[in-house]
């Protein structure tokens, strides 16, 4: 089950909770990303995860997978237009790993 | 004794609005009946207020601090809520709402269970609101909205029987509570079958999809209960599927009775398998 990761201590879910909310903060995110990580009260390997775009590892700690998406969006743009757009590609491919190439020929995407 | 006067249930989904030329033009026209359908259900039926259940996408509270059911207690709610606008590409909407029904039903069930809230000012709506109001074209109709934003996927979520049993309630603070002559429609808005954000993002249970609503318009909500759990829906996709339990609390609202399904399609491009209903009212 894709909730069975989950944890609602973890800071990332509220930073990307304040992301959405706060269009000043989003767009420092967007031209400084490593000093709002720096300044948010993260853990280190969660600093590590969202720069390295390592979304399985972000799930694997407990990022809500509704948040793990829209933090897709944050990073990759939200005025996708398409199922298969760049964010959710980008997501797919992570949480698969070894999988995604398989997955999506099967899908014929 | 106010009257509930319509039940309806209809999915939403970003792509319906944001990318909807995505879809082959069958698939299209289906959506585009089924939305004219709860336009005109809600025009016909006289509704004077619409309570609108949807789940809340972690759009209002922190996950650390998260409500099971907020009543959106505002004299008008506006969507969509900034961020989403580029995603959902909706026009700008202003939808009247209900202050005195919305605290009236909030104060009659805050009690019944599940933990509740009311929020007096702006929440923020997504497509849980955004999507309706725009394909069924509700701000023409003047009905007034009560939005009742709900918990379907942070743990732990009331499951199916807790939100019947929240729509027992509800349906009881309607007839009971309101003003004499109020007519009352109800809008569940979620589903069916997704994955937002898991490993099955692009996935949809069609399967899963057409057994719920085969399961619907025979009307056992004794067997719906048993076999539709919130465990059942989570296979079916977690943390998406399982907002067809705000269909489950409009089917408490109005008791056991068929209905009719208003069309389904699974379109991989919008990530969500989509369908809508009207329950038959005596």
């Amino acid at each position: 089950m894709a909730l069975d990761h989950f944890d609602p201590q973890l800071r990332t879910n509220d930073l990307v909770q304040e992301l959405k909310w706060d269009r000043e903060l989003r767009a420092r995110f967007e031209t400084s990303e490593a000093e709002v990580l720096a300044a948010y009260p993260l853990t280190e390997e969660e600093r590590t995860a969202i720069a390295a775009r390592d979304f399985r590892r972000l799930y694997d700690l407990g990022l809500h997978p509704y948040l793990l998406s829209q933090l897709a969006r944050l990073i990759y743009g939200t005025g996708e237009k398409a199922g298969t757009s760049e964010a959710a590609t980008a997501l797919i491919r992570s949480l698969l790993g070894d999988e995604y190439e398989t997955y999506m020929a099967a899908r014929g995407d | 004794m106010a009257e509930i006067c319509l039940a309806l249930a209809a999915s939403h989904t970003p792509g319906l609005t944001g990318w909807f030329d995505k879809a082959p033009e069958p698939e299209r026209r289906v959506v585009t009946e089924a939305y004219d359908a709860v336009h005109d259900a809600v025009v016909d039926s006289g509704a004077d207020v619409l309570l609108v259940v949807g789940n809340d996408h972690v759009a209002n509270a922190r996950v650390s601090d998260y409500a099971d059911f907020t009543f959106g207690l505002a004299a008008e709610h506006r969507g969509p809520d900034e961020w989403f606008k580029p995603w959902l590409r909706v026009d700008d909407y202003t939808l009247p709402g209900d202050p005195g029904v919305a605290a009236g039903l909030f104060e009659a069930v805050r009690d019944s269970g599940p933990g509740l809230r009311a929020e007096p000012g702006d929440l923020r709506f997504d497509d849980n609101l955004s999507v309706p109001t725009a394909m069924a074209r509700l701000v023409e109709t003047g009905v007034r909205v009560v939005p009742v934003l709900q918990n379907c996927t942070v743990p732990p979520v009331p499951d199916e029987r807790a939100c019947y049993a929240f729509g027992e309630a509800l349906g009881e603070a309607i007839r009971t509570r309101l003003p004499d002559g109020l007519r009352v429609g109800l809008l569940g808005s979620g589903g069916l079958s997704h994955e937002p954000g898991g490993p099955r993002y692009l996935d949809i249970d069609e399967k899963f999809d057409r057994w719920w609503l085969d399961l619907l318009q025979e009307g056992d909500h004794e067997r719906i209960l048993t076999e539709a759990t919130f465990d059942r829906m989570e296979q079916a996709g977690s943390g998406g599927t399982a907002e067809l339990l705000s269909w489950v609390v409009v089917m408490g609202a109005i008791g056991p009775r068929p209905c009719t399904s208003l069309g389904y399609v699974a379109v991989d491009q919008w990530r969500c398998g989509v369908g809508a209903v009207q329950w038959h009212l005596p």
